[in-house]
């Protein structure tokens, strides 16, 4: 049976009736219809529905929706701010790191994670910190170039 | 060569917003008032009679909305080509564990799993078969009795070889006698997935006039469109296509896959029906590429001469046959000139699940044997493997297996720049400590640039954009590559073309997205479109301006007069004049229906490190050199050729679907199980875009996506050599078998007899 969920998602706060077994992807893209975030598999392999949790970067296809019950949930869709681009998105639009776009949103909640957990990761780390998400267009030489742009770019900005 | 304002140039792709804020809107994104969710129950066996099924139980389960089985459907066979082997959906009999056998649709997904639980299958087995080699040449199990009176069966020997492949030239017998020396080997290939990231979705809907819409995951519209109509025994024109934001393909979704299902489904129910793959089902009921097995014996003069091949391969199809062994025969020799050859390629039926396409299908598979077998001559003859490879290498003027001319090609040029990049074979030192051995491997590959009917149409806004239609689906970033094209034709900016997304009502019939034909064909039509339109616009300025056309020039977004230029006309002024002009609004088109042979050639380069103790194969460094024609966009190619790359690295080190050697039935359905390369697995990937321009595509330049994911496998296992000095003829080059071969054990045996297959052939 539906119970209530009280979630915060992309800084608005939804109350909404959720399946006891639904999870916070599925929840994310049936009931509240924000489909930027992906499903390449439901059993946490290939890192395409990864969302910020509190600030930290999960599969949500490994979440209960209810175990998010008070939570603060970023998307794809909530990284934008009035029309600018966040500079991870602006990175990989401009340093080519998405092709068929589908690894995309959870590659770039990832990279948004990791930068928020290390501002400046060598190459290596970056690698690491990516580990979890799966892309079969790009070869990854392109993502990881975009993600040591974009720490560049906020460096410059600071 | 020439100035362009707009090719040529690393620019952001025109999908890059909407892919990077979430807003691309994939077929699975697509959610419909009342909308009902499908999922197929499976065969559980390898080949069985179906006795009967009972589908009441599932029928009752509340929340269920529609049940079907196979028949439901219209007695019709369907083909992925000319042969008609295959129902949409089993009938009387299954073919291998996976097959579909009914469906259901319910208001949501966890009611339609459950009624698939509930639907009674009763099987009566029949013999099965799963051993491709066996299956040609050894057995008495047949998986289609039918196979003769298939509609489309032509020329093969019969039993379970569905499809044979020939092409002969010259005195292969006498060049054979003569040789200073002859290399006999025989290489086997793995079962592989596409891997692409979006699970196989679509949304099927009646409308209320009674015509279906799809909203699929395609890479070929028209294709799905006409297929549908043939197994749901509609008129193409009842039936829309709406070619959703696709991700990843890689050929799997070039044809009908599981889009009747939802479709029958939803003209059952009068209500919108999604089918959604699970990752598990893009393994088992998807077409993946199945095994091969080929067999290479070359003669060659002391002085490194090829003067005569013979190829036979044996393509596993698995129960249908949805790609061909074309690439056999058409890939037989590799990028040199031979003589005297004798090809042949079998496609065999097995009790497996159906083999599908797969970025230049066959391709890889007959690469890696054809530049490891090259490798094993120029060692057996003390020669470079680069100068031997050159010493043999097409030229311009020299005839393809198909006898087709070739053309300008860059092939010396590739050569040239991998030679320039990287430390030649058997030239770099062990590391220091003995542990881990060094080593380099090279091999070269060969495609040509795709064709098929292509058509395009621009028209001209008033504001002076053009909006740019074509039936393509984008795979490869290809809409940007075209934008460029027509942008560069009317002296535009790229974010001045607008690119429509499109469905088969909206758009003219064109060719599927598939062996990087898009930008080399699509492009023409697209060049050819931009002309239509922009002579229509020089016409309508030079009656304004009094002058003749060819005093115009059409650049920077308005029409100018070459002697004077300021004496010009915006082209949002033109538009707006052309709205009552005689000839009406501007509108340039393009239609063809084949474009020419043009070869693409690569040549590709691993550094690698093998683990003497653990039979470990790390890549550390990959060079890899293509004539490219024209870098349209060059980040774009570079993306296609490190993306191909690493889709090669993986055939070559991990990727491999384990399949039951008894019943037929992928063992590992999962990503945690079927090994795709990760960020941290990559090495360093250096491209070198050569630039030859090609005869006859657009501002000359050339396709661009197959190439890259060749040469890997054959270029590790020659580094493998040039470290550790055995030979891997077996894919993946995986740390048990390096290990085996470096401790001496006996290799795969996969038993080709070509004896027994000259046998069968006479």
């Amino acid at each position: 049976m539906k119970t209530v969920l009280r979630i915060t998602v992309n800084g608005v706060e939804r109350t909404i009736l959720v399946e006891p077994w639904y999870s916070l992807l599925d929840t994310l893209r049936d009931e509240l219809h924000l489909t930027g975030t992906k499903k390449g598999c439901d059993e946490g392999d290939c890192g395409a529905c990864t969302v910020l949790l509190n600030g930290q970067p999960v599969t949500s296809c490994l979440v209960l929706a209810h175990s998010a019950h008070d939570a603060e949930v970023t998307t794809v869709e909530g990284l934008a701010s009035g029309g600018e681009l966040h500079p991870v998105q602006r990175s990989f639009a401009e340093h080519g790191g998405l092709q068929c776009g589908y690894c995309t949103p959870g590659l770039i909640m990832a990279t948004v994670g990791l930068l928020n957990d290390n501002p400046d990761p060598t190459e290596e780390e970056v690698k690491f910190g990516l580990g979890g998400n799966l892309c079969r267009c790009t070869g990854y030489s392109k993502v990881i170039e975009a993600v040591m742009a974009a720490v560049e770019s906020t460096k410059e900005a600071e | 060569m020439a100035e362009f304002n707009v090719l040529g140039k690393s620019l952001v792709r025109v999908d890059a917003f909407d892919k990077v804020t979430g807003h691309a809107t994939y077929a699975g994104d697509v959610y419909l008032p009342e909308m009902l969710m499908c999922k197929v129950l499976t065969s559980t066996r390898s080949h069985a009679r179906i006795v009967s099924i009972d589908t009441s139980e599932a029928e009752a389960l509340p929340g269920v909305r529609g049940v079907i089985t196979g028949q439901d459907f219209p007695d019709v066979y369907f083909g992925s080509g000319a042969l008609r082997d295959r129902r949409v959906m089993a009938r009387d009999e299954v073919f291998y564990i996976g097959e579909p056998v009914a469906a259901v649709a319910a208001d949501d997904e966890i009611t339609a799993v459950e009624a698939l639980s509930l639907i009674k299958v009763q099987y009566e087995d029949l013999d099965a078969i799963v051993d491709p080699v066996a299956s040609l040449t050894g057995s008495s199990t047949t998986v289609h009795p039918d196979l003769e009176s298939f509609e489309g069966y032509a020329f093969a020997l019969g039993g379970n070889n569905c499809t044979m492949l020939d092409a002969d030239r010259g005195d292969v017998d006498a060049a054979f006698a003569e040789a200073d020396q002859i290399i006999e080997e025989t290489y086997h290939t793995q079962p592989i997935n596409q891997g692409f990231l979006e699970p196989m979705a679509c949304v099927a809907n009646e409308e209320a006039n009674g015509r279906l819409t799809v909203w699929a995951s395609t890479q070929g519209p028209y294709q799905v469109r006409q297929q549908l109509a043939s197994v749901l025994d509609m008129s193409i024109g009842n039936i829309k296509i709406i070619a959703m934001e696709m991700g990843g393909g890689f050929g799997a979704k070039l044809r009908l896959a599981l889009e009747a299902f939802p479709a029958l489904l939803a003209m059952k129910t009068h209500r919108p029906v999604k089918l959604v793959n699970t990752r598990e089902e893009t393994f088992t009921l998807n077409g993946p590429r199945l095994e091969t097995n080929i067999y290479l014996k070359t003669a060659v003069s002391s002085d490194g001469k090829i003067t005569a091949r013979e190829a036979r391969s044996i393509f596993d199809v698995g129960a249908y046959l949805g790609a061909g062994p074309n690439s056999g025969v058409g890939h037989g020799l590799g990028a040199y000139d031979v003589p005297n050859f004798r090809l042949r390629s079998y496609g065999v039926y097995t009790n497996k699940i159906y083999v599908g396409s797969y970025r230049a299908s066959g391709v890889a598979d007959m690469t890696f044997a054809v530049e490891s077998h090259m490798d094993v001559i120029a060692h057996r003859l003390g020669i470079d493997p680069l100068e031997f490879r050159r010493h043999n290498a097409l030229k311009e003027g020299d005839v393809s297996v198909s006898g087709a001319r070739i053309p300008r090609h860059g092939l010396a040029e590739v050569m040239d720049a991998l030679k320039d990049k990287m430390v030649q074979p058997g030239n770099v030192s062990d590391e220091a400590n003995g542990k881990v051995a060094r080593g380099v491997g090279i091999a070269v590959g060969e495609w040509r640039s795709g064709s098929g009917p292509s058509t395009a149409s621009i028209s001209v806004n008033e504001d002076g954009t053009v909006g740019l239609l074509t039936g393509s689906v984008d795979i490869s970033g290809s809409d940007t590559s075209l934008a460029q094209i027509a942008a560069e034709v009317m002296g535009l900016e790229l974010d001045q073309v607008i690119v429509a997304k499109r469905d088969t009502d909206l758009a003219p019939f064109t060719g599927p997205s598939g062996g990087s034909r898009i930008v080399y064909s699509q492009g023409k039509a697209v060049q050819m479109a931009a002309e239509d339109a922009r002579d229509k616009l020089m016409a309508l300025a030079a009656d304004r301006l009094g002058v003749q056309p060819d005093a115009l020039e059409c650049e920077g977004g308005a029409v100018y007069v070459m002697d004077n230029p300021p004496q010009s006309i915006g082209l949002g002024q033109l538009a707006r004049m052309s709205l009552s002009s005689r000839g009406g609004p501007v509108i340039g088109n393009a239609s063809l229906s084949s474009m020419p042979y043009n070869p693409v050639f690569n040549a590709q380069g691993a550094e690698v490190l093998v683990d003497r103790e653990t039979g470990q194969v790390r890549v550390t460094r990959f060079v890899q050199a293509q004539d490219v024609g024209l870098a349209v966009n060059p980040m774009g190619v570079e993306g296609q050729l490190e993306g191909g790359a690493v889709q090669g690295i993986g055939r070559a080190l991990s990727e491999e679907i384990q399949i039951d050697p008894d019943t037929g039935q992928v063992r590992n359905a999962s990503l945690a199980t079927y090994l795709m390369p990760l960020a941290i697995d990559m090495p360093e990937i250096e491209n070198v875009l050569v630039e030859v321009p090609s005869e006859d595509g657009p501002f000359g330049l050339r396709a661009v996506a197959e190439p890259p994911g060749f040469g890997p496998p054959a270029a590790i296992a020659n580094a493998i050599y040039d470290a550790v000095g055995v030979r891997i003829r077996t894919l993946p080059l995986s740390p048990e078998r390096v290990l085996a071969a470096m401790q001496g054990r006996e290799p795969d045996d996969y038993g080709m007899d070509a004896e027994a297959l000259r046998a069968a052939e006479a």
